[in-house]
């Protein structure tokens, strides 16, 4: 009687996990392992501003009870970095030197913040929020009606923006190119958009690449940005947000094929027979656009999810979007991302 | 419930230093005055890279047993560790080397068996003491310091006790293991924390609060009550006490000989008994097994003498670091014909201390041998005690020549109205007398009539009746619910923690629940005993023993009938065994009253 084949999940967010909810459902005696760099179960980030509203206890967050991961014979592997896919013999190598094999691996490794060339120095001066470990330090870092200056100003920033004025937050965006992405704004849309913020008490500068970045000591602000015109602004936090670059420097030399992403078939497939990719690390071809693009997005993530996990488990389905990547503003001038939709 | 309630398990290889890390994790945190009850396991074999195991619990408020389940468990050797990871609670931590030095295959990291409730904690340990100390040999201490980083532990306390360990050394050993020690305290310190464990701030304590495990008290207890000679044989887990004794004794004048054998060792602690010495011996249950022939000297002879048995698993060599509690029915009637003699039972590190010193004078006062009955648990365990040196034993309670009338014939063993006779020392004026392993009269002489023989042996069993109620030492004891109770426990030795551990939890669950502790074993305190069981509805009696020895004692001498709960798995019993029992029971009386009611 043969083994039953272990799937291997990289990943412990939205695709990821609803991979592992369908791989369950599909192949009831096969391995299904999640390995994540993170300490956390799979958890709601889209909750995480709550933070600035005191919801600390990140079990609070947890979109599954730990008894859930147990009765679905789901392990989960947690703070473990992969180093190495060696698709040849289908094994991966994780940081403290163990060799996992599988028999199907789905990327879903997702994508850390994009930071452009020239901030990278600066790195350790800013204040992230995409993980709850982040989340938590940005908002111990910011005081009661503190200022937080925030850079790009991507579609992700602006809804933790929304969420810092909500609880009495000062915000300054620095807007950039990258601002509202992913979504494509054209140049004669971003006043209104601009505007439509301001309304909801973001401050929003005018436009100026930043010089550089400081430290405040001696009871000066903790934070300060000199823009390239001279203007400075001064805060308690800065928060970067230009966009998602795909984490993948694990799987560079595992031979398959990357652009910006993993690039897959619109079965999600890559150009290796026993990996898949779902969520923000990949790229998918589209026929209709003779391009592989990418798809953001609650929804999108978690049906390429599903759908990475029934491809495979047998079916050949290719991955269709319904989702309208639209960017409005409201009767009551309010901004409404589409990515910012979810179950 | 205290501020702080605090388990954690240090598991790795014999000379991982993980016994040395638990160690200055108890240290530190007495010092730093915390309550600490601590056990350690270590593999039997000397050569070799047996499992150790490091447990301490860390309160503000005095605890009396260790946890079913760990809070922390930190893996110096996941090849040993892994098989612990079921022992931590839920959201408690599990801190591992997320940098090992070779290749490993699925399964062999920790991190791959860490259940969902629990979190992760990895650190490059090896690396960090590398970088520390050019070895990687300080691991230990690195992870030491992680934990106390972690959970924010007195980084000074800690700094002090392991320079206080390496006192004596090359300075550079001691720098090296607090360099490693703060390596591992920073990533701790910087650490993102995840779980829910607290140190709430240290109780205030007295300044003489000391950490001490029952062997280490048992050697106090000695000291305090003046020992003058000591014989033993070296056997796990009493081993230790001779070790001390030989280390303390001959300074303070004392005498300590290591001889060829268990049954050399009581004959000569005997021997110097009968010439009026202070005389001690210490082994465990294959020891007393041998030494039972002498015993029987002793009692027949009327020799005042202790002996220290720290069980440990049997039969035979059994389970050499392993602990059990299977040597009740040896110690009480082991040997040969009606040999009664004392066997006291201490509950804890400070009961060992108490124990060790009353046994001198009940030996003394009731002329026979004391057998004071530990086990390897109460042995290692470390609890931090205090008050110890302001006990004071009487230096001789023996009832001398001076008691005999003077113009009389001297008779060594005559019948008195207390059954104890007047006793001369050998070389006393007046004293001279006959002394044998036969049967004899009342001077001594071998005698083996019907009369004789029913005459001494009662004056051999009535004389030692009083000592239940020998001064200052509490032979039973009664905790929690007063008056009527639904269920009772009665517990003896190491066991007596878990099982007032789980009274009290039961308690807290409005169970009403008794708990009396039995110290004397021989003679038992049958009246107490008997009026415990008339208070409760169900008498629980947990121990660890196949047979249930201490059930068969106090039921064959009360008549009382008790419920069993008998464990033989080598480890200290579990508090949330005793407590299932417990409410099994409650629940059962619960649905008889039901029924009655209908």
């Amino acid at each position: 009687m043969a083994a039953p084949a272990h799937h291997v999940i990289i990943g412990n967010g939205v695709a990821g996990n609803h991979a592992a909810w369908v791989l369950r459902a599909r192949a009831p005696d096969d391995r299904i392992t999640i390995i994540t760099i993170g300490a956390l179960l799979f958890y709601d980030r889209y909750q995480l501003p709550q933070v600035f509203r005191g919801k600390h206890d990140w079990r609070a967050y947890l979109v599954h009870p730990p008894s859930y991961y147990e009765q679905n014979r789901i392990a989960v592997r947690r703070k473990c970095r992969v180093t190495h896919v060696d698709a040849e013999r289908r094994v991966l190598t994780l940081a403290h030197r163990e060799e996992v094999k599988y028999d199907t691996l789905l990327i879903a490794s997702g994508g850390g913040g994009y930071l452009p060339a020239n901030l990278i120095e600066y790195r350790p001066l800013f204040h992230s929020f995409n993980t709850f470990r982040a989340a938590m330090a940005t908002a111990r870092a910011l005081p009661e009606e503190g200022t937080v200056i925030m850079l790009g100003g991507d579609i992700l920033g602006i809804d933790v923006a929304y969420n810092l004025v909500d609880t009495g937050h000062r915000v300054l965006l620095v807007p950039h190119e990258q601002s509202f992405w992913p979504h494509k704004v054209d140049p004669s849309e971003r006043p209104q958009l601009f505007e439509a913020l301001s309304g909801a008490g973001i401050e929003v500068v005018d436009e100026a690449p930043v010089e550089r970045i400081e430290a405040g000591e001696n009871g000066a602000p903790a934070r300060r940005v000199v823009l390239a015109d001279g203007r400075e602004l001064t805060g308690d936090v800065i928060m970067p947000f230009y966009g998602l670059a795909p984490a993948l420097e694990f799987i560079a030399r595992s031979g398959v094929d990357i652009e910006r992403g993993l690039l897959v078939n619109p079965e999600l497939k890559s150009t290796d027979a026993h990996i898949w990719a779902a969520g923000d690390v990949c790229q998918i071809w589209s026929a209709d656009e003779n391009a592989y693009r990418f798809y953001y997005g609650w929804k999108n993530v978690k049906a390429m999810g599903e759908l990475a996990a029934r491809n495979m488990t047998g079916s050949e389905q290719p991955f269709q979007t319904f989702i309208d990547e639209t960017l409005t503003v409201d009767r009551a001038g309010r901004l409404h991302s589409s990515f910012w939709d979810y179950d | 419930m205290s501020d702080t309630d605090i388990q954690i398990a240090i598991c790795g290889s014999a000379g991982d230093g993980t016994i040395a890390a638990g160690s200055i994790l108890n240290q530190a945190m007495a010092r730093a005055g915390y309550k600490v009850i601590a056990f350690d396991v270590y593999p039997a074999e000397i050569r070799g890279f047996g499992e150790c195991i490091a447990c301490s619990r860390i309160t503000s408020a005095q605890v009396f047993s260790l946890k079913g389940q760990s809070d922390v468990l930190v893996s110096l050797n996941d090849g040993h560790a892994i098989a612990h990871v079921p022992e931590v609670r839920d959201y408690g931590a599990v801190i591992y080397d997320d940098a090992p030095i070779s290749t490993l295959k699925e399964g062999q990291h920790i991190s791959a068996h860490i259940k969902p409730a629990q979190l992760p904690y990895g650190l490059p340990m090896r690396e960090l003491s590398e970088r520390a100390t050019s070895a990687a040999k300080s691991r230990n201490m690195v992870a030491l310091g992680y934990l106390a980083g972690l959970y924010g532990m007195p980084r000074k306390a800690f700094h002090e006790t392991i320079t206080g360990k390496f006192k004596g050394k090359a300075a550079a050993i001691a720098e090296g293991n607090v360099q490693a020690f703060d390596a591992g305290y920073a990533e701790g310190e910087a650490a993102f924390r995840l779980d829910f464990i607290e140190l709430g701030p240290a109780p205030e304590t007295s300044s003489d609060a000391v950490m001490m495990n029952g062997n280490t008290a048992i050697v106090e207890g000695c000291m305090e009550a003046g020992l003058e000679t000591f014989f033993g044989y070296p056997i796990t887990p009493a081993t230790t006490i001779l070790e001390m004794l030989a280390a303390r004794l001959p300074k303070q004048g004392g005498r300590v000989l290591q001889t060829e054998d268990e049954i050399a060792a009581i004959g000569a602690a005997i021997g110097a008994g009968y010439t009026g010495a202070r005389a001690a011996t210490a082994t465990s249950g294959p020891g007393l097994a041998l030494m039972t022939e002498m015993l029987g000297l002793g009692v027949m002879a009327e020799v005042p003498v202790v002996i220290f048995v720290s069980q440990r698993g049997g039969p035979s060599t059994g389970m050499p670091t392993k602990t059990e509690q299977s040597d009740l029915n040896l110690a009480v009637f082991g040997g040969s014909g009606d040999a009664k003699r004392i066997v006291l039972a201490p509950t804890n590190v400070e009961g060992c201390y108490r124990c060790a010193g009353r046994a001198f004078e009940l030996a003394e006062q009731y002329q026979t041998p004391v057998i004071v009955l530990l086990d390897l648990y109460l042995s290692n365990r470390l609890e931090s005690v205090s008050g110890l040196g302001k006990t004071r034993f009487a230096p001789n309670l023996s009832k001398g020549l001076d008691a005999w009338a003077p113009n009389e014939a001297y008779q060594r063993f005559a019948i008195t109205d207390d059954w104890v006779s007047p006793r001369a020392i050998p070389g006393e004026p007046g004293g001279i007398h006959t002394v044998t392993g036969l049967e004899h009269n009342q001077l001594g002489r071998p005698k083996d009539t019907p009369e004789i023989h029913q005459l001494m042996t009662e004056k051999r069993h009535q004389k030692v009746a009083p000592a239940i109620r020998h001064a200052d030492l509490s032979t039973y004891k009664r905790f929690g619910d007063e008056g009527e109770v639904d269920v009772g426990l009665i517990a003896w030795g190491s066991t007596f923690g878990e099982a007032l551990e789980a009274m009290l939890q039961a308690r807290s669950e409005g169970i009403r629940c008794a708990a009396m502790k039995v110290v004397m074993l021989s003679p038992l305190p049958v009246d107490a005993i008997r009026s415990f069981c008339a208070d409760c509805r169900e008498v629980l009696v947990p121990e660890l023993n196949y047979q249930g020895q201490f059930a068969n004692l106090l039921t064959g001498a009360t008549g009382c009938e008790v419920h069993r709960f008998n464990r033989v798995t080598g480890r200290p019993m579990q508090v949330e065994d005793i407590l299932g029992e417990i409410r099994r029971l409650a629940k059962v009386i619960k649905t008889e009253r039901r029924f009655v009611a209908a």
